[in-house]
C-alpha cells in the first residue's frame, strides 16, 4: 500500500501514513493505516478498558498448574501437584476456561469442552465505557497444527487491541454521516485488524522456529459502533444477530467445504454428515493462502443479542432457527447480562457432548439505552 | 543423606469406558552410604547357620558353612551389632555365648571366628525356631537396621508345621532375611516363603565351594544399604481399587498383600533397606470411569523414608477417543507384565512336573521359554535349557529332559523371579 492510497476514515481526504490528525477534518488517526504486522498495537485512544490485548499478543496464557482451591468435579481439595486429593481430577487451568466481561453489556466464556485435552479456542473482548463501541473477537485454533492455541490467542488479542486503538469516526454533522460511510470506515478498520491478527499468528510461528505445520486459526471479529454491527471473518467461526423481535440473521458464511457442499446442492444435513464439512478454506497463520476477511454489516434497529462463537457451540445448533431459539430460551432465564448467558451456552454445549472447544461471546445491543456522549450527534 | 528419584513409565490414555491404569515406577537411590554409619542409627547382623545332621552328608557342607560364616564376619563393618546362631533342633547361640548381641570389633570378630570353627553337625531342621531366636535377639537392638542371613540344607522336620508361619508373623517388619539353600534336599517354597515375608532374597548354592563368595556378597550388599527403611506410599482416588503393587526389577515380588492403610485413600508398602540401586514397581489401579477428555490422577506414588516423602511420581489417566493413543501399551509395562508371567509360568510348570503332569509342565515351560527368548532374559533361558530341550523358542515348543539334575531344577525355580531390565529409550 502506498501513501496515495490512504484516506481519512472520517472524511476520505487523502492522508499521509504518519499523520496523527486528518488535515482536512481534524479527525484523530490511528497512526498507521497499514500496520507493520510485527509491531505491537497502539495503545487505546478511545478510552477503552485496556483489555488483555495490551500485553504481548504472542505470549500464551500459561497453562499454569493450579495448586490450590476446590475441585470443580467433587469439591475435594486441590493439592500442590495440581490434582484433586480426593478424586484425582486435574485442576482446570486458566487457559482451559476463562470468562471476560469488560463492560456490563459485553461478556464471553471460552472453554476447553469435554473431549479435547487442550483449549485451542481464544477470545478477546473490549468496549468503551460509554457504550459507543464494542469489540468481540473469537479465534479457533486448528487442532492438527501444534500450538494453534497460541496462534488463536495472539490473533484474537491483536485484532481486539488494534480495534480499540482505532478512533471512532470523527464527529460530523448528522446529515453528512451516512451508514455507507460508517460501513466503509469499519470495513477498512476490520481489514487492518485482520492483518494485525494474521501477523500475530505468523509471529507465533516465528517464535516456534517456523515449523513445517505452522499454528493457525479461524477468525471472526465483530464491532458494534452505535447502531451498526460490522463483522470480518476467515473460516468457520460465526457471528449472529439475534434481535428480540424481527428476523435473526447469521452474519457470517463459513469458509469451509461444508459451505461449498451446500452450494453444490447438498442439503445442510447431508453436508454436515460429510467428513469434509469442517475443513476450512480460509484461516490465519503462516501457511494461510488467503487471509483477507469477508466483511458483512448489520444495522441495529431494536434490542437484541450479537453472538460471536466457535463451532464448538454452533455444531449443536447449526441452523439459524435453532440458535435463535436456544439463545432466546437460555436468555429468558439469565436476563440481559451477557456473562450468565454465555456460560449457559457453554454448559449447554458441554451437556450436548462438548466434543470441541467452546467459545460464546455476546454483546447486548439496545440502541434505546445508549448514552449519548456530549459532543457527538448521532443520526 | 540419600537421594531418591521416581520416574513413571505409562501410557496414560484410556479408551472410552476403560478403567484400568498400569504404570511402571522406577525408583533410584544414590548416596545411600553405609548401614549404621549414615547417622540414621546403628546396624545389626545375624548369621544363622544350619548345623543339622545332614550338614555332615557330605561333610564338605559344614566345612563350607564354617568358612562362609567367617568370611561374612569379615565383611561386617566394625561397630555393627552382630550374633551367630547355630540352627538344629533348637536355635543355639554360637556368639556371643549369652542370648544377646555383641558389637563388632577386632576382638569380638576373632572370638566369634574361633567359636564358628568349633561348629559340629547334629540334630534336626527347625527353621521356625531359628527365626524366632533371631527375632528375639533383634528386639534388643530395636533402633538398629536389622538384617539376617539364613543358610540351610534341608527341609523343616524338627518342629510342627505351624511353627514357621507363627515365627514369620512375629518376625515380619522386624528384620530382613536373605535365605540360601545348599545342596538339593531343601525346599524352594519354604525358603521363598521366608524371603518373601522378610523382604529378602532366596538362592541356591549348588556347590559348597560357592558359599563363601555368596556370603561375602550378601553381607557386603547389606552393609551398603545406608537407607534403613523405605516405603512406597500409594494414593489412589476415591472409588478406585489398587489391583496390585508389584516389584518387577531386579526380581518379581508381589507387595499387594503387604499394604498398610495409612489414610482413607493411602496405602504404604514396605520395601526394606536400600543401597545405591534402582528398583522398578508395576502399579495397577482400577479407577472410576470418566468422560472423554478428562485428565485425572490414577495414583500418586511416593517414596517415604523416616515419614518424609523423598521422591514422588504421578500416574495419570486421560480418556481419549483417539485409538492411536489408547491402544499403545507402554514398553516398560509390557516388558514387566511379560517378566511376571515368565516367573509364574516357570513356578507353575515345575509344580506340574513335580505332580507328574508332564503335559501341563511342557505347555507352561514352553510359554516360559518363549517369553524368556522374546524379552532377552538370557539367564532364565540358560536355566530353562537345563530342564527342557527348546525345540523352537519362537513358538515356545519344548520337550522335558529325561535326566535332570535336581539342583538345576531348583535353580530354575529359585531364580524364576529374576527379571531383565527393559532397555530405556534415550
Amino acid at each position: 500500500m502506498t501513501d496515495s492510497e490512504l484516506n481519512c476514515p472520517a472524511c476520505s481526504a487523502p492522508i499521509a501514513a504518519d499523520d496523527t490528525f486528518c488535515e482536512a477534518c481534524g479527525a484523530q488517526l490511528h497512526g498507521s493505516a497499514s500496520p507493520d504486522p510485527g509491531s505491537l498495537p497502539q495503545s487505546p485512544s478511545i478510552g477503552a478498558q485496556p483489555p488483555a490485548a495490551s500485553e504481548d499478543v504472542t505470549a500464551p496464557i500459561p497453562r499454569t498448574t493450579v495448586t490450590s482451591g476446590v475441585c470443580a468435579q467433587c469439591g475435594g481439595r486441590i493439592l500442590e501437584d495440581g490434582f484433586c486429593g480426593t478424586c484425582g481430577t486435574k485442576a482446570r487451568s486458566p487457559r482451559d476456561h476463562w470468562s471476560e466481561q469488560p463492560e456490563p453489556w459485553i461478556g464471553g466464556v471460552c472453554d476447553k469442552g469435554i473431549v479435547h485435552t487442550a483449549n485451542e479456542d481464544a477470545m478477546a473482548l473490549a468496549a468503551t465505557p460509554d457504550g459507543s463501541l464494542s469489540i468481540l473477537v473469537v479465534c479457533d485454533g486448528v487442532t492438527s497444527a501444534p500450538h494453534s492455541d497460541r496462534a488463536a490467542l495472539a490473533a484474537s488479542r491483536a485484532a481486539c487491541s488494534y480495534l480499540t486503538s482505532v478512533s471512532l469516526p470523527a464527529p460530523t454533522k448528522a446529515a453528512a454521516k451516512s451508514v455507507a460511510a460508517e460501513v466503509s470506515y469499519w470495513t477498512e478498520a476490520l481489514q487492518a485488524a485482520t492483518t494485525e491478527a494474521n501477523g500475530a499468528a505468523v509471529g507465533v510461528a516465528h517464535t516456534l522456529g517456523d515449523p513445517a505445520e505452522p499454528p493457525s486459526c479461524t477468525y471472526v471479529a465483530a464491532v458494534v459502533a452505535d447502531s451498526l454491527i460490522t463483522v470480518a471473518w476467515c473460516g468457520d467461526s460465526r457471528a449472529y444477530w439475534l434481535p428480540d423481535s424481527g428476523a435473526a440473521r447469521q452474519l457470517t458464511v463459513d469458509h469451509s467445504l461444508g459451505t461449498e457442499l451446500i452450494a453444490s446442492g447438498k442439503s445442510p444435513a447431508e453436508a454436515e454428515a460429510d467428513p469434509a464439512f469442517h475443513t476450512i478454506s480460509r484461516w490465519l497463520g503462516a501457511d494461510s493462502v488467503d487471509h483477507s476477511p469477508e466483511i458483512a454489516s448489520q444495522p441495529i434497529d431494536g434490542p437484541g443479542w450479537l453472538l460471536v462463537c466457535s463451532d464448538g457451540l454452533w455444531n449443536y445448533a447449526s441452523a439459524l432457527d435453532e440458535m435463535r431459539t436456544l439463545v432466546s430460551d437460555l436468555g429468558a432465564a439469565t436476563g440481559d447480562d451477557p456473562l450468565p448467558l454465555a456460560a449457559a451456552l457453554v454448559d449447554w454445549a458441554n451437556a450436548a457432548g462438548g466434543h470441541d472447544n467452546i467459545t460464546a461471546a455476546l454483546a447486548r445491543c439496545d440502541p434505546s439505552l445508549r448514552l449519548e456522549p456530549e459532543g457527538k450527534s448521532r443520526g | 543423606m540419600a537421594d531418591f528419584k521416581a520416574e513413571v513409565f505409562q501410557n496414560e490414555f484410556l479408551a472410552e469406558g476403560a478403567t484400568d491404569v498400569h504404570a511402571v515406577v522406577s525408583v533410584t537411590c544414590t548416596n545411600a552410604g553405609t548401614a549404621g554409619q549414615s547417622g540414621q542409627g546403628e546396624a545389626a547382623e545375624i548369621v544363622i547357620v544350619d548345623t543339622s545332621g545332614s550338614m555332615d552328608m557330605p561333610a564338605s557342607k559344614i566345612v563350607a558353612a564354617r568358612r562362609a560364616a567367617k568370611v561374612a564376619l569379615g565383611e561386617i563393618v566394625d561397630g555393627t551389632w552382630f550374633a551367630v546362631i547355630s540352627g538344629h533342633s533348637v536355635a543355639q547361640m554360637v556368639y556371643p555365648s549369652h542370648a544377646g548381641m555383641a558389637k563388632m570389633t577386632d576382638v569380638t570378630r576373632r572370638e566369634a571366628t574361633h567359636m564358628i570353627d568349633a561348629l559340629r553337625a547334629g540334630g534336626a531342621t527347625a527353621i521356625g525356631a531359628w527365626i524366632g531366636a533371631a527375632t528375639e535377639l533383634f528386639s534388643q537392638v530395636q533402633s538398629a537396621q536389622r538384617h539376617a542371613i539364613l543358610l540351610t540344607d534341608g527341609k523343616i522336620e524338627g518342629e510342627p508345621a505351624s511353627a514357621l508361619p507363627q515365627a514369620l508373623a512375629a518376625a515380619q517388619g522386624q528384620f530382613q532375611c536373605d535365605c540360601r539353600g545348599i545342596g538339593s534336599d531343601w525346599v524352594v517354597d519354604e525358603l521363598r516363603t521366608i524371603a518373601d515375608a522378610l523382604l529378602g532374597t532366596v538362592d541356591i548354592i549348588a556347590k559348597p565351594d560357592d558359599l563363601e563368595a555368596d556370603f561375602e556378597a550378601m553381607i557386603r550388599t547389606s552393609m551398603s544399604r545406608g537407607v534403613a527403611d523405605a516405603r512406597l506410599r500409594v494414593w489412589a482416588p476415591q472409588g478406585s481399587e489398587v489391583l496390585f503393587v508389584r516389584q518387577v526389577a531386579p526380581t518379581v515380588e508381589d507387595l499387594t498383600a503387604k499394604a498398610v492403610q495409612v489414610a482413607p485413600l493411602v496405602r504404604e508398602f514396605p520395601t526394606g533397606a536400600w543401597s545405591d540401586e534402582s528398583r522398578d514397581y508395576h502399579v495397577a489401579v482400577r479407577v472410576p470411569v470418566a468422560a472423554l477428555g478428562n485428565e485425572r490422577l490414577a495414583a500418586r506414588v511416593e517414596v517415604v523414608v523416616n515419614d518424609e516423602v523423598v521422591a514422588k511420581s504421578l500416574v495419570k489417566a486421560t480418556w481419549s477417543a483417539d485409538a492411536n493413543l489408547t491402544t499403545r501399551i507402554d514398553p516398560a509395562v509390557a516388558h514387566y507384565t511379560g517378566q511376571a508371567q515368565l516367573a509364574d509360568a516357570i513356578q507353575k510348570g515345575l509344580a506340574a512336573k513335580a505332580a507328574g503332569d508332564d503335559r501341563t509342565a511342557t505347555v507352561l515351560l514352553g510359554e516360559a521359554a518363549k517369553i524368556a527368548h522374546e524379552s532377552g532374559n538370557e539367564d532364565t533361558t540358560r536355566l530353562l535349557s537345563k530342564v527342557v530341550d527348546v525345540v523352537d523358542a519362537e513358538t515356545g515348543t519344548v520337550r522335558l529332559k529325561s535326566n535332570i539334575e535336581r539342583t538345576d531344577e531348583m535353580a530354575l525355580d529359585t531364580r524364576s523371579t529374576k527379571t531383565t531390565r527393559i532397555r530405556r529409550q534415550p
